[in-house]
């Protein structure tokens, strides 16, 4: 954990590539030691977002601080203080396991092989197997293992159970969350996958359109919002700069507002609303609630 | 990153090292064997093959027992390519390909130490095969440099510097098109493209202008035209025909239209060309310009080479891959 408590600070970060912005004015603030959740439908910019968080990218506006240091000067000591694993977790398919633990010693400064054999040796990962001949799930495993076996303070990674079936998910995760137990690491991770992500992590960023609409400690979201269901109504006038979403069905009408809980006019009924929902409704409003307050939605 | 390079490109270099060990061995052998028909050593002899007995019989053995090597050379003006690109296009290529890009830049070598390794590495290797192979290339063609001189295509184009200039001119357009077209394949196949093209019109184009050639002008002798006082075999001709008495340049009409006239009147061509003070012309360069001309066309290509190398260090480091 760093001495300033922020892992990652983002300052109005914008890429813009040939075909236009892929990210745009991006500011973010993630403490250290918390898993969050990089949240968002695809070509939302994520992996943008993470290239631009380790350097792979440099930012067309705006900057990027991890744990205190601009990562566009991508020195050692900033590479070496940072995991990351891509899309896909690619690795050298020809390299045998025990080959590419001897990469990642020979390009880092610090890499802790024993952890990394350890850790592959629990999974039953065979060390002079290829990589490339391994299954797509022990794939990752060795990827993380890789990434971890650096001992990074921040390890991000770009949807890393997308492309792997339910067990192997399952274990990813595990051996993901046993990284964050044993302390010290603070870990980002895209996903376009909703459910699960409250188990997961602590903290939220919603990315549409290569903007951010939502970004927040995760319980603190769930208190600021809830469901308000009624009697159906064309608008909530008193609230409309809270109301996030509005549905209407034949007789009634639900808005999801972020009112922080302001007393209930009468008629209407509080609901907490769950994590998943929260996020769908930012995925379908992609700019928040000051943009959302047209009511008008068919039922 | 000494052993990463060495295991990631070990198969190449493996592959490349065997056949440049085979042809040269191979030529090692025939040229031993080329070499032990003159006994003076082939240098003594350049020159020579009309005037030494002893020289003009060696020059004949070896016509009659290797010529057929020497024609077989032409399959070497690809060993160049084959190096350069076999090396560069897979340098950046393969990692985008595979995404292993964002593995190898995410650790605790910063990119353009690893770029710099990588190509001073693969770089050197091309070098190193390439020279070696025409090392022994050069020395297989002294007995065929002596007779025919080395400014032919067949020998400047295999000899000297310029075999390894076009391996790193192959090594650059193979990684800067690897890295653009960020597949290896392709890449491959942009440095053979460029390659060929890139030879055949230095050849063909540039360089003849390298140096103001010189020109050598003589009256048609009454005995035909063989015998020689004006440029010598090893010199490399460029143009030849005819001039009038004034030194003004004979057409091809103008050359018919004599010998139209010659054969009207009756008498032999070249009588009535020297009666005439027709003279012959050569546009040469001369033997002695050889490693000038390595020199000016090495330049030419390593030049190319290093902007092509600027473009990719320069995409890299502003993080356009």
């Amino acid at each position: 954990m760093t001495a300033t408590g922020i892992a990652l600070r983002t300052d109005g970060v914008g890429k813009r590539y040939r075909k236009g912005w892929a990210l745009r004015d991006c500011t973010l603030t993630l403490p250290a030691g918390g898993v969050t959740a990089l949240v968002g439908p695809n070509g939302a910019g994520k992996t943008t977002l993470l290239r631009l968080v380790v350097g792979l990218l440099t930012p067309s506006t705006g900057t990027v601080e991890v744990l205190g240091h601009d990562v566009t000067a991508s020195t050692p000591q900033t590479l070496s203080r940072v995991g990351f694993l891509a899309q896909d977790h690619p690795l050298y398919k020809r390299f045998t396991v025990a080959e590419m633990l001897r990469f990642g010693r020979a390009c880092n400064l610090r890499f802790d092989q024993k952890l990394a054999e350890r850790r592959l040796a629990r999974l039953g990962i065979p060390l002079d197997r290829r990589a490339g001949a391994l299954s797509g799930g022990q794939q990752a495993q060795v990827a993380l293992a890789l990434a971890l076996a650096k001992r990074p303070d921040l390890l991000v990674l770009d949807e890393p159970v997308a492309s792997l079936d339910p067990l192997a998910r399952h274990e990813f995760l595990q051996v993901l969350m046993g990284a964050v137990a044993e302390g010290g690491v603070s870990i980002l991770f895209s996903s376009h996958v909703v459910h699960e992500l409250e188990r997961v992590c602590d903290h939220l960023v919603v990315l549409n359109h290569g903007r951010v609409t939502l970004t927040g400690d995760i319980d603190t979201l769930l208190a600021e919002h809830r469901l308000l269901v009624g009697p159906r109504t064309a608008t909530d006038v008193d609230r409309a700069d809270t109301v996030v979403q509005a549905v209407h069905s034949d007789r009634h009408t639900t808005l999801l507002v972020r009112d922080r809980a302001l007393p209930t006019a009468p008629g209407w009924q509080a609901q907490p609303v769950a994590l998943e929902d929260l996020v769908l409704a930012y995925l379908r409003h992609p700019c928040g609630p000051d943009a959302a307050t047209t009511p008008e939605v068919p039922a | 990153m000494t052993w990463l390079i060495w295991r990631q490109h070990r198969t190449e270099v493996g592959v490349l090292g065997l056949l440049v060990g085979l042809f040269g061995i191979a030529l090692l052998v025939l040229g031993t064997q080329a070499h032990d028909l003159f006994p003076g050593g082939p240098a003594r002899c350049a020159g020579q093959a009309a005037v030494d007995a002893a020289c003009a019989a060696s020059f004949r053995l070896l016509d009659e027992d290797y010529g057929y090597v020497e024609n077989l050379l032409a399959a070497f003006y690809l060993v160049p390519v084959v190096v350069g690109a076999f090396l560069g296009a897979p340098l950046l290529a393969r990692e985008l390909e595979d995404g292993t890009w964002q593995l190898a830049w995410t650790q605790a070598v910063p990119r353009m130490r690893w770029l710099a390794a990588k190509l001073v590495a693969l770089a050197g290797v091309t070098v190193a095969l390439t020279g070696t192979f025409t090392a022994v290339l050069t020395w297989f063609r002294q007995p065929f440099d002596a007779w025919e001189g080395r400014f032919q295509y067949d020998a400047f184009d295999l000899e000297g510097l310029v075999p390894v200039a076009y391996a790193l001119f192959a090594f650059a357009v193979a990684t800067a098109a690897g890295a653009i077209l960020r597949r290896s394949l392709p890449a491959f196949g942009v440095a053979f493209g460029a390659f060929l093209a890139a030879r055949m019109s230095v050849a063909l184009v540039a360089r003849p202008a390298y140096a103001t050639p010189l020109t050598a002008m003589q009256p048609v002798p009454v005995g035909g035209t063989n015998a020689r006082t004006g440029p010598g075999v090893a010199d490399w001709m460029i143009e030849r025909g005819y001039a009038d008495a004034t030194g003004h340049r004979l057409s091809s009409t103008e050359y018919h239209e004599l010998q139209d006239a010659a054969d009207r009147a009756g008498t032999n061509l070249n009588q009535f060309l020297h009666a005439r003070g027709v003279q012959e012309f050569g546009v040469y360069h001369p033997a002695d310009r050889f490693w000038t001309f390595q020199l000016i066309e090495a330049a030419l290509f390593v030049a190319v080479a290093a902007v092509l190398i600027g473009v990719v260090v320069w995409r890299v480091r502003r993080r356009m891959i």
